[in-house]
């Protein structure tokens, strides 16, 4: 919105200095930007405002497919029953009441504003040596214990070695009972199992 | 043995690189950066795009899909399902994004969608056409018994204006206006009357009653003006000024309102559907109209500001071309586009398959 607001002084100063024409410029530019500004961008590749882009965001139809104009049109229209009664209080109660945080414009049109590209939480699982678990293992289980050494390079240490801990019914051994890091280095050893390496 | 994570992802990456190789080239095919990177890349667009075949892009394509399936059925590491996710989801909207834009889509949309739409929507046109009509009417009339009447809409100074604009006495309008005033005027009323449009299209998603009171509001500050000036002995004046753009500013803010209305009905008797459902299928059906109400206002405004507003011609000839417009207008939207050449509605989504930037497939044959 600041965006907007920066066009309009700009153009403002600019077309200040041509009289009336001008002023019908800046009043049909003015229009333009309260109503068909987002449609324009939303329309082209990226399907983000230059705001939204900044933030990571874009808008796509609820089945993903890139945003259509009537789409665009319909959100963008209904941006002023989200403004109702003031400060786009509707469009807030709206967002706060649906898990999706869709406000009412998105509702109509059914579009979604999404972030745009995936976050990667997953990095490369630290090496250790492969190690067949103690029992078979669910796939749930198994994925539980990927997505842990995958983690690896998120989590602090202390915290990894806290998480395997859970897992200690695998990785306890007899002769070392009570030794965390070796557990870790157990159930990464198992995570090289699970995806493949033997 | 099942197959291990490993063993999956080192039998299947190459079609997984395929596929990446191809969404980049064509992607980037599809926004170059900048001129210089234009130019650089035309040669290199142009050797890629040729070189996908767009039917091996859908079987690739089909094949990420059943290897996203796969990897989440047997919950292999989150960064094989990523990798899998972004992939099919970039493919997706390159397959399956809308290509029939542009001025095939324009034609379409003015010589039959929209003026059938405004007939199948005529239940919601009727209601909207009364609500503005009937406080029109009745405002005008009890203005036209009582100009002071007219402050109960307006404040005083706009009152005044009125005068001052419409009356004999005065700076007649128009006449001292020179051409860079016409377009102040014309910027002026699109801002306006294309605002005003918008809200009784908006209004409507409270189940109709906003687009109910938009309409009524603006059908009673007309009326109290018309009923005003003719009161006042400025009819002709007035009069000669609003009947050719009217004809398409009136139009229009009835069709935005019954738009609007539209959206309001499907929330409140959704029907077999859910109330959401039913909304959506109204917003898209009624986006038709909206842009058809768009254009006539464009139209209305640039008649308001170079036309109605021009003093050297004189009132019998604004009537007549006035009444050809009405009726101009009014036969568009009865007549236009009949009969149905196209058994589709106008709602049926015309996603077209395969629409990248390559000829044209249809997704038929398995890979």
């Amino acid at each position: 919105m600041s965006i907007r607001a920066l066009i309009l002084l700009i153009a403002s100063i600019v077309l200040g200095t041509m009289h009336r024409l001008g002023g019908a410029l800046f009043l049909i530019l003015l229009f333009g930007v309260e109503w068909f500004y987002p449609v324009l961008f939303e329309l082209m590749p990226g399907s983000a405002t230059p705001g939204k882009r900044a933030l990571g965001l874009k808008v796509v139809m609820d089945s993903g497919l890139p945003i259509t104009p009537a789409a665009s049109l319909v959100r963008n229209l209904l941006r002023a029953a989200d403004f109702l009664p003031f400060l786009y209080a509707f469009g807030l109660v709206a967002m706060l009441l649906r898990p999706d945080f869709k406000r009412i414009g998105d509702l109509a049109a059914g579009t979604l504003v999404v972030h745009a590209g995936s976050v990667r939480l997953h990095g490369a699982m630290p090496e250790a040596a492969p190690r067949a678990p103690a029992r078979a293992l669910s796939t749930e289980e198994q994925a539980a214990i990927v997505a842990w050494a995958g983690r690896a390079t998120r989590l602090t240490a202390a915290r990894h070695d806290e998480l395997a801990q859970l897992a200690a019914p695998l990785t306890r051994s007899a002769s070392r009972p009570a030794d965390t890091a070796h557990a870790t280095e157990q159930l990464l050893g198992i995570a090289h199992w699970i995806v493949g390496r033997r | 043995m099942t197959m291990t994570p490993l063993q999956f992802e080192s039998r299947q990456h190459a079609r997984w690189d395929e596929l990446e190789q191809a969404l980049a080239a064509i992607e980037t095919g599809r926004k170059p950066k900048t001129k210089a990177a234009k130019e650089d890349k035309a040669a290199k667009r142009a050797a890629a795009a040729s070189a996908i075949d767009p039917a091996h892009f859908a079987a690739l394509y089909r094949a990420a899909c059943e290897d996203l399936a796969l990897a989440r059925s047997r919950a292999y590491p989150v960064h094989l399902t990523t990798r899998l996710e972004d992939l099919t989801a970039r493919a997706h909207q390159l397959i399956y994004r809308r290509s029939d834009y542009g001025l095939a889509r324009l034609k379409r949309l003015a010589l039959i969608d929209f003026p059938q739409a405004v007939r199948a929507h005529w239940r919601y046109l009727l209601v909207a056409g009364v609500v503005f009509t009937l406080p029109l009417f009745l405002i005008g009339i009890a203005t036209y018994a009582d100009p002071g009447f007219v402050l109960s809409m307006h404040d005083a100074d706009t009152a005044r204006q009125y005068d001052h604009m419409y009356g004999p006495g005065s700076e007649p309008l128009g006449r001292e206006r020179g051409a860079d005033s016409d377009w102040m005027m014309f910027g002026h009323y699109i801002m306006n009357n294309i605002g005003i449009a918008f809200r009784c299209f908006a209004g409507g998603v409270f189940g109709g009653l906003g687009s109910l009171f938009f309409l009524a509001y603006n059908g009673a500050a007309a009326g109290s003006v018309a009923g005003y000036l003719t009161a006042r002995g400025h009819g002709e004046a007035f009069y000669s000024f609003v009947v050719t753009h009217g004809a398409f500013e009136l139009t229009a803010i009835v069709i935005s309102g019954a738009a609007g209305l539209r959206l309001g009905h499907a929330l409140l008797a959704p029907g077999r559907r859910t109330r959401l459902e039913a909304l959506k299928l109204a917003a898209s059906e009624a986006a038709v109209l909206v842009y058809g109400t768009i254009a006539l206002l464009v139209i209305a405004a640039a008649l308001e500001a170079f036309w109605s507003s021009a003093r050297w011609v004189g009132p019998a000839v604004k009537y007549g071309v006035g009444a050809a417009c009405w009726a101009l207008v009014i036969g568009y939207l009865t007549a236009q586009g009949r009969p149905a050449r196209h058994a589709a509605p106008s709602s049926a989504p015309t996603s077209t398959p395969m629409s990248i930037p390559m000829s044209t497939t249809r997704t038929g044959h398995a890979g």
